[in-house]
């Protein structure tokens, strides 16, 4: 079994910030001794790929592991923690159109709404028979709705709701946040997997009687290794993202080459197999677009088939309860117009029409955190802003937004590789995360490996093995690191502003 | 190159031939130099192998297809001619007759749906007369007609293997067309045509003709444990004749997809989102983005007079939440009324069965056709009633299948490799004017006979081979009878 997250990362922001506490200088010693030399010995056996720190320590951690905050000389930075509510986030753009306004309560019911397992309108119903959650906002949540994991795990009051007979998977914690499951390959396979693996089933449920589903086996997959876990990505602003122009993608990757190759920095973007535009949503940029994002969504999260993924993940007999697809294009007559189409168009309105968090206020500590952001060199993959061109949508044309992402994918070393390919993006790449809202996020990394945005920038670390590269956030770390007290805490307060 | 070794193959063990590496060899030799002798030429004499069967042609009109179900609702019947309406209307870059008929480009196959997707009704495949005729040079487009489309040949699209350093895979469509010059796109004058001579020169270049679109929302929702459950079945006949088969698989939600020559797309709405941008340019919500944004004048919002019609920027197309409620089937994009317009269209009515047809039946199965051209599925009960619970006669498996070098083109998509082919519907071939993914041949006989393809350095035996055998060895009474089976579905 694992230890909980929250409580590991909480004894060592403790070491972490108090350099007189002797228990902590004890455990850094202790972790100079092992690390050092390991270290020492995977730096020789990778000479060259990988860029060896001189004061960082190397993570090594595998998903459902045990995790141990890095320990590193010389950062004395703290995180402030997420900026208090009320949200920053969760309102829509103001530039929305009379009608956009007016229909917008019966599209955001939709994203709110929680899904039972028997239909009995096009947008109720269809949960399972295999699910994570059963509303959208559930677990996009925080700071509002459309947001990311809250800091109470909500599915701990959904896994037995209505009789069902769940058990929770041991990487879900009452405070730690929502995870989702992958199989790096086929259960006793060497074949690549790579899909999600639904946490829940309906099986107990008082409404889908004669469904004998059991969940997976999340215990052998996380002891032989194959399990990767995702969190929950945050949606604001993703309207805008998907009509950036691809050029404009491209013109950035190939900016500043001189000072990217300097630092060891290269990423590409993720290309749809469909029209060979680039991919932007997800963790490894494998989803094109909001529609696309709110179909699959609906189908792989709360098992609700509709226009775009009409059939069921699991068809056991007993466990396929409602005629296909679930939530659908609705052609009754006198329907209202904005709920002629199915739960996945209008659920991917919504998303389209939040607006941007609202980063806090700029003090004399962030603005010089943002200049430091861009010296050491994290801008070179979290790109400050990209312009949307003229759009069909009013409200989301010609507008700067300030994403803090290249929209690439990079390298980001053994520490951090889930084994998970995904179209172009390999084992050990991820999708720059846009960094918009942050201020107010609860969990951070792709795993959602820690509440600590500090310890969050030292994960980006992480050295070559036979396997992987090196991470190329290497160098920016390291130069993180070597900054002063000041600048290091400057720059994370910059990021709590987000 | 077409096919390496246009005689007849003998195998006794094909599951075994893959490990005779001197046959290999000698095979790869035999291949590379018909290939040399072949690449001069571009188009290959017509063999039918030891077939005597004749191809009657396609049955004439009227057409076997493009009614909706007879049992939609009321309320899905009243909005059939509009979708209909918008499957056949006509795209325009700017300045179009009607609001939603902008965005075409700036690279094109086509401007409407119909125009492709038109024989023997709306919603089917190429007509016998190439359309692209007419539209290459609409509005004073400045486009030259690329060298493999031709007037009474099939609408090919054409997509390159690799990159222009012939190594790193590309697989993606190539339009033929731009908007240059066209007087609805002022100001865009320079983007130019792929080089599709260079393509051709250097072996870098394969082409997808149209699939029809009907019966389509039964194939949509098949279940996938039915799918399974039939590449189960048969499996001692299966492994005697050299027939695996596997399906491809949707990396969004993991479940199999159906749809294109390498079952590379999930559903009808995803493959409207891509079909809208890829063959007409029209940006939509699936996929928002210009398919070439190179030249600033050739994107939208165009320099058109105020007050006309034009793409306002992307997604060119997209549902009307920004503007006052009209009809519901008005409310959203193109990409779902497409979706709607196929989902209602009914499988092809095949010709009324004979005494040839009914034996032409039985020597399909009787040789193993049907191993693959699996006969009939049923789909589950469904929220479309018109859908719920009918067996789809549609003769595919609806998995892919390596089909040797013969017709493989090189393009890997999803879990489909370079030279595998979900097996096509034959439901409608009756009217069918061109076979195969690359409508090479317009010949049923043919058609049969391109299945079979041996073995090379790259890939392995088609998994037809066999069954093509036991068709050529059939007493031609019994050929033609198949075939005439074909040609009444």
């Amino acid at each position: 079994m694992i230890p909980k997250e929250t409580t590991e990362a909480k004894g060592n922001d403790m070491a972490f910030s108090n350099e007189k506490n002797p228990q902590a200088a004890s455990n850094r010693r202790k972790w100079v001794k092992v690390v050092v030399p390991m270290a020492f010995l995977l730096a020789i056996c990778t000479a060259a790929t990988a860029y060896f720190p001189k004061s960082a320590k190397v993570n090594t951690t595998k998903a459902g592991a045990l995790r141990q905050n890095v320990v590193v000389p010389g950062v004395t930075a703290t995180d402030p923690g997420p900026r208090p509510l009320p949200a920053t986030a969760g309102n829509f753009l103001p530039s929305l159109s009379g009608n956009e306004q007016q229909i917008e309560p019966s599209i955001t019911t939709e994203f709110n709404r929680a899904h039972d397992v028997i239909v009995t309108s096009p947008t109720d119903g269809g949960l399972g028979p295999r699910f994570n959650g059963n509303s959208c906002v559930q677990c996009h949540a925080y700071p509002a709705p459309g947001g990311s994991s809250p800091p109470s795990n909500p599915l701990f009051s959904l896994y037995n709701a209505n009789g069902a007979t769940n058990t929770m998977p041991f990487f879900e914690t009452s405070t730690g946040p929502v995870l989702e499951a992958r199989f790096i390959n086929v259960p006793g396979t060497t074949t690549p997997d790579g899909n999600v693996h639904q946490l829940f089933t309906i099986k107990g449920r008082t409404d889908a009687a004669g469904c004998g589903i059991t969940q997976p086996d999340f215990t052998t997959a996380s002891s032989q290794g194959n399990l990767a876990l995702r969190q929950v990505s945050p949606t604001y602003g993703d309207g805008l993202i998907e009509v950036i122009r691809n050029v404009d993608i491209i013109n950035n990757m190939n900016a500043n080459l001189t000072r990217k190759s300097q630092l060891g920095i290269t990423g590409h973007p993720v290309y749809a197999g469909n029209d060979g535009s680039i991919q932007r949503f997800g963790w490894k940029a494998q989803v094109r677009s909001t529609l696309l994002m709110a179909g699959n969504q609906m189908n792989v999260e709360m098992g609700v088939t509709n226009d775009i993924f009409p059939n069921e993940i699991d068809q056991t007999p007993g466990c396929v309860l409602n005629p296909v697809p679930e939530t659908y294009t609705n052609y009754s007559p006198g329907i209202l117009t904005e709920m002629f189409p199915g739960d996945a168009e209008r659920t991917s309105y919504f998303i389209q029409w939040l607006a941007p968090p609202t980063p806090g206020p700029s003090s004399n500590s962030t603005k010089n955190g943002k200049t430091q952001f861009n010296n050491v060199g994290c801008v070179m993959c979290h790109t400050t802003s990209f312009k949307t061109p003229a759009t069909s949508r009013p409200a989301l044309g010609n507008i700067t937004i300030n994403l803090y992402s290249d929209l690439l994918v990079h390298h980001m070393g053994p520490g951090l590789a889930d084994g998970l390919q995904q179209g172009g993006a390999g084992p050990d790449e991820f999708r720059t995360a846009p960094l918009w809202g942050i201020g107010q996020r609860l969990w951070f990394m792709h795993d959602g490996r820690t509440n600590d945005i500090v310890q969050a920038i030292e994960d980006h670390m992480s050295l070559g093995n036979s396997q992987y590269p090196a991470s190329e956030a290497n160098k920016a770390v390291t130069n993180f690191n070597n900054l002063n007290s000041t600048n290091q805490q400057d720059l994370v307060n910059f990021l709590r502003s987000l | 190159m077409r096919r390496s070794d246009n005689s007849p193959i003998q195998h006794n063990s094909g599951s075994n031939s893959r490990r005779r590496v001197p046959y290999i060899l000698a095979m790869t030799l035999l291949s590379v130099a018909a290939l040399a002798a072949l690449m001069t030429t571009t188009h290959r004499a017509v063999v039918h192998g030891s077939s005597s069967a004749v191809d009657p042609g396609p049955r004439p009109l009227p057409a076997n297809a493009g009614k909706f179900y007879s049992t939609l609702t009321a309320n899905q019947n009243s909005i059939t001619n509009r979708l209909t309406q918008i499957f056949t209307e006509v795209n325009f870059v700017a300045g179009g007759p009607l609001v939603k008929t902008v965005g075409l480009g700036p690279r094109f196959n086509s401007n409407s749906c119909s125009s492709c997707h038109a024989y023997p009704a709306v919603g089917g495949s190429s007509p016998p007369n190439n359309p692209l005729f007419s539209i290459y040079q609409l509005q004073g487009a400045t486009n030259s007609m690329p060298y493999f489309v031709t007037t009474n040949g099939p609408v090919i699209v054409a997509r390159f293997p690799y990159k222009s350093d012939l190594h790193t895979p590309d697989g993606g469509v190539h339009q033929m067309f731009t908007i240059s010059n066209r007087t609805d796109a002022p100001g865009c004058t320079t983007m130019v045509q792929p080089d599709f001579d260079t393509a051709r020169n250097t072996n870098n270049i394969i082409f997808r003709q149209t699939t029809p679109t009907y019966g389509t929302g039964l194939m949509e929702l098949i279940q996938e444990s039915d799918i399974v459950a039939n590449m189960n079945s048969n499996l001692t006949l299966k492994q005697s004749l050299g027939i695996s088969g596997h399906p491809n698989y949707s990396d969004d939600d993991g479940t199999i997809t159906r749809f294109g020559w390498k079952a590379q797309n999930k559903s009808l709405e995803y493959f409207s989102g891509e079909a809208y941008s890829v063959e007409e340019g029209v940006s939509d919500e699936a996929f928002p983005s210009e398919n070439d944004e190179s030249i600033a004048s050739c994107l939208p919002p165009f320099p058109v007079p105020p007050g006309t019609n034009k793409t306002k920027g992307v997604p060119d197309d997209r549902n009307d939440t920004g503007e006052a409620p009209k009809a519901p089937v008005n409310f959203p994009g193109d990409l779902l009324r497409f979706t709607l317009f196929m989902r209602f269209l009914a499988p092809p009515t095949p010709a009324a069965s004979t005494q040839s047809t009914i034996n032409g039946l039985a020597q399909f199965n009787a040789i193993g056709c049907n191993l693959c051209h699996n006969n009939s599925f049923t789909t589950p009960k469904s929220s479309i009633a018109a859908l719920s619970n009918v067996q789809a006669n549609l003769y595919s498996d609806l998995l892919v299948h390596h089909l040797g070098p013969g017709d493989a083109d090189n393009v890997s998509q999803g879990n489909a490799g370079g030279d595998e082919f979900r097996t096509a519907p034959l439901w409608g071939i009756g009217q069918r004017y061109f076979f195969m993914h690359d409508g090479r041949t317009s010949d049923i006989v043919q058609a049969i006979e391109d299945h079979r393809s041996s073995s090379n350095g790259t890939y392995p035996d088609s998994e037809a081979n066999q069954v093509i055998n036991s068709f050529d060895a059939l007493s031609p009474t019994n050929q033609q009878d198949l075939v005439n089976f074909l040609r009444s579905l």
